[in-house]
């Protein structure tokens, strides 16, 4: 406790004090401040005090940004007993459902199979990488011409020729959210795969190369060496998904504007126009807290669950 | 050890950011309160104010060009429309030589809500901009808008503006936020290419125009058989559908919200007459077939360009919308014509409002002035001087360069002096056939003329625009379990607004 304090008085005090025995260490320390001093001032003034604004926003009132007062919990009660909420928690949660449904295996499946590829590996890295530097908006404009309904549709073009009636695709209430994440999972798997391909590329050789002189056949290879290797950065992946695809806004609101009826829109969406069709800042900031303290707990619990299971392991 | 260190040190600097950011916010928060609260006091009592101010500011008002002040112009056309930035130019000009004591700044801004608030906040708001006939309520309300109610006493221009449209542009105070750039009525637009094509035309080559939304359907119907486009663009993917739905709902009879006397608010989006109207809508396009491939992915812009473009051939504006499909969307100026509103069981209405101009809460009452004098040169004022006459000429030239039909305007303004100036342009600068217009115009100054719904109106649309979306994507969509839906949803908001009905 002592130590803590001459430490921290150290630091307060100037150089001169420091000129006892452990004076390298600290004026290392010094040097060492100085280098994290400009992202820390950034992230101070870029990321912690308007995560707190909005943290004191959600419990005012405020015409624009400009406090007007204290509201307690109306602004969340509010948020909850909104006319659209439930519709957008229950889309948010089918969003996360159908990514991990659709989106999670696809790029680990990518990177064995590309990992596993002997010839052209970069061309299919490269290859599966390639819609990720599509803008968002405009990989959401093109899957648009595709999935218009009608006879003008790309994929119902598609159909007509094989003599199939055209489908009404994302017109279709129940197919929204699921097709949104296929577009989702074709423009950023890539992306995720490269870093599984690293992670495979990590494991050592040798275990490879032992397996296959004990004459382990390539699936018992991937499900004994390749899988269990990228077990944990899987797990990482996993939350990280998560905790995006909770967050989705633009996809939505761009492909349907939450559309048909309520069938699309999501929480992200719905703060969006908390803030900018109803100028409204206190409910979105109530919303948006509403859900990190959802994820907060979710990354928690999911980690702490996970790292039991992997310490078993 | 270190971890502790580090966690303090960082603690400290954003309780210490925390706090300067709260010193900040709270200085302006107070002068803001201030500002926002002065004009609150009864509204008779702001009405005398602003008598008083008539004859002091009346003065002012003609000195202002002896003072220095520097005005940014939000309504100032964007770069790529050349032709109408050189009739802004001719505006400056003027405004040189009448007011030499004003600067202005030309600063282009469209009027978007994700960028209008940060805008606003940051002090950058342009002197004077243009927004949509949606936001005026929704400004006041946030206190993003300047009063200018003194302003417009010291001119006599309070009277002289069509009463509906102030009450749309005022508080629940009487106090007023903007002024009406044009007035508007909806109407039906048509392409007259498609009801040629269609050989929807009589013998001397006018259209034949639904009078009924059955006749309507009909003609649409026929104009898809005959020629493959859309009959009609109908909007679903914004509350721009649900707005052009309760002027729909209005024909077959149905009456969406009502005010209690006691000031709070009865929705009724279940009526039988709004399901009707809703059914027909879902006829649209399960029985007949009339719309555009996805009627979801329609807004305000996109429909102007299925009519201008020939995807459709009848869409819903209104008047002073005219250049979007012929300027914008290329459709030649004689091709365009607009009827009214179809009618149903429940009679012939057509939804009016205003466009407004409003400006920016820092400016001054200098600056507004100079504003509104710019207006008066524009020809956009309750004033025929010589200045705002050759600035609506300067106008009517450009839009005939540029093959926009110069027709008349809805009035927003009702002093007979600006009304004649007007006619007299018209007369003068007109370049299309008036019987293109003729049941149109007769609409909008009859009986049917209809303000929007009463509170919470927006919502109101999001709520109709959802049931829009589900019955022109769902065949088998229930429409009065919908509809009931939308009330319930509707009611709740009224209820939370304004307080429950007893």
């Amino acid at each position: 406790m002592d130590f803590t304090i001459s430490r921290h008085k150290d630091i307060d005090t100037s150089p001169k004090t420091a000129m006892r025995s452990k004076s390298r260490f600290r004026r290392k320390d010094v040097f060492g401040w100085l280098l994290i001093l400009p992202s820390l001032i950034l992230f101070t003034f870029y990321i912690w005090e308007p995560l707190l604004e909005n943290i004191r926003l959600s419990f005012c009132s405020a015409k624009l940004y400009t406090v007007t007062g204290f509201a307690g919990l109306d602004n969340y009660k509010a948020v909850i007993g909104d006319v659209d909420f439930m519709a957008a928690f229950r889309n948010t949660f089918s969003y996360t459902f159908w990514s991990l449904v659709i989106g999670f295996l696809v790029p680990i499946i990518m990177a064995v199979l590309i990992s596993e590829t002997v010839h052209g590996k970069s061309l299919f890295r490269v290859g599966v990488y390639f819609p990720n530097i599509m803008p968002t908006l405009a990989t959401i404009w093109v899957w648009s011409y595709f999935f218009m309904p009608g006879d003008t549709g790309v994929l119902n073009i598609l159909l007509g020729k094989l003599g199939i009636a055209p489908s009404q695709w994302l017109n279709n209430a129940h197919f929204t959210i699921p097709l949104i994440i296929i577009t989702m999972t074709w423009k950023s798997a890539g992306s995720t795969a490269l870093i599984y391909m690293a992670n495979i590329s990590g494991i050592s050789p040798d275990l490879y190369e032992a397996a296959t002189i004990d004459g382990a056949s390539i699936w018992q290879r991937v499900a004994h060496i390749t899988v269990p290797s990228i077990f944990s950065i899987a797990r990482t992946m996993l939350i990280l998904q998560v905790i995006s695809v909770f967050q989705i806004m633009y996809e939505p609101m761009i492909f349907k504007n939450g559309g048909p009826g309520n069938a699309s829109i999501s929480l992200m969406m719905l703060m969006y126009r908390y803030l900018t069709r109803d100028y409204n800042v206190p409910k979105a900031a109530a919303l948006s807290v509403l859900v990190s303290i959802f994820l907060v707990v979710l990354s928690i619990v999911y980690m702490s669950l996970t790292r039991d299971k992997e310490d078993k392991r | 050890m270190k971890k502790k260190l580090l966690s303090i040190l960082l603690l400290s600097t954003m309780t210490l950011a925390a706090v300067t950011a709260c010193g900040n916010s709270e200085a302006p928060e107070s002068t803001q309160l201030e500002e926002s609260s002065e004009p609150a006091p009864a509204a008779d009592k702001a009405e005398d104010a602003g008598d008083e101010k008539t004859q002091e500011e009346a003065a002012p008002t003609s000195d202002s060009a002896e003072k220095e002040v520097t005005i940014t112009l939000g309504i100032w056309p964007e770069d790529t429309l050349t032709d109408d930035i050189a009739v802004h130019e001719g505006y400056v000009e003027t405004m040189k030589e009448l007011h030499p004591g004003v600067t202005v700044v030309p600063a282009y801004y469209k009027y978007s809500t994700d960028t209008f608030m940060p805008m606003v906040e940051s002090g950058n708001c342009p002197t004077i901009f243009e927004s949509w006939f949606t936001e005026p309520q929704k400004l006041i309300n946030a206190g993003a808008i300047a009063d200018i109610t003194d302003e417009l006493a010291a001119r006599g221009w309070l009277d002289a503006m069509n009463p509906s449209i102030r009450e749309l542009l005022s508080d629940e105070n009487g106090r007023v936020y903007g002024i009406p750039r044009d007035g508007y009525a909806l109407g039906l637009m048509l392409n007259m290419e498609l009801f040629e094509e269609a050989g929807l035309v009589d013998d001397e080559g006018y259209p034949i125009v639904p009078k009924t939304w059955d006749e309507l359907a009909e003609t649409a119907k026929k104009i898809k058989d005959a020629t493959g486009s859309a009959g009609l663009c109908l909007l679903a993917k914004d509350a721009a559908g649900g707005w052009h739905f309760s002027n729909i709902a209005w024909a077959f009879g149905a009456t969406l919200c009502t005010e209690n006397a006691d000031g709070t608010f009865t929705a009724d989006l279940n009526s039988p007459e709004a399901v009707k109207a809703m059914e027909f809508v879902k006829s649209l396009k399960w029985d007949y077939d009339v719309l555009t491939a996805d009627p979801l992915s329609e807004d305000w812009g996109t429909g102007f360009t299925q009519l201008g473009t020939g995807g459709a051939a009848m869409y819903i504006g209104a008047n002073d919308a005219v250049a979007q499909p012929t300027q914008v969307n290329g459709l030649p100026v004689d091709k365009l014509a607009m009827c009214a509103i179809p009618a149903a069981d429940g009679g012939q209405f057509s939804l009016y409002g205003g466009t407004p101009y409003m400006f920016s809460k820092d400016a001054t009452p200098e600056e507004i002035n100079a504003a509104l004098d710019y207006l008066e040169i524009m020809g956009k004022a309750p004033v025929a001087t010589e200045a705002s006459i050759a600035g609506m000429k300067a106008d009517a030239e450009n839009k005939v360069a540029n093959g926009v039909p110069v027709i008349q305007r809805f009035p927003c303004w009702v002093n007979q002096d600006v009304l004649d100036a007007e006619a007299a342009i018209v007369e003068e600068y007109g370049n299309v056939d008036p019987k293109l217009y003729e049941t149109y115009f007769a609409a909008a100054s009859s009986e049917g003329l209809h303000l929007e719904e009463p509170g919470s109106t927006q919502d109101m649309y999001a709520e109709l625009t959802k049931v829009l979306q589900t019955v022109l994507t769902d065949k088998d969509s229930d429409v009065q379990a919908l509809m009931d839906q939308a009330d319930a949803n509707y009611q709740k908001i009224l209820d939370d607004t304004f307080g429950a009905a007893n």
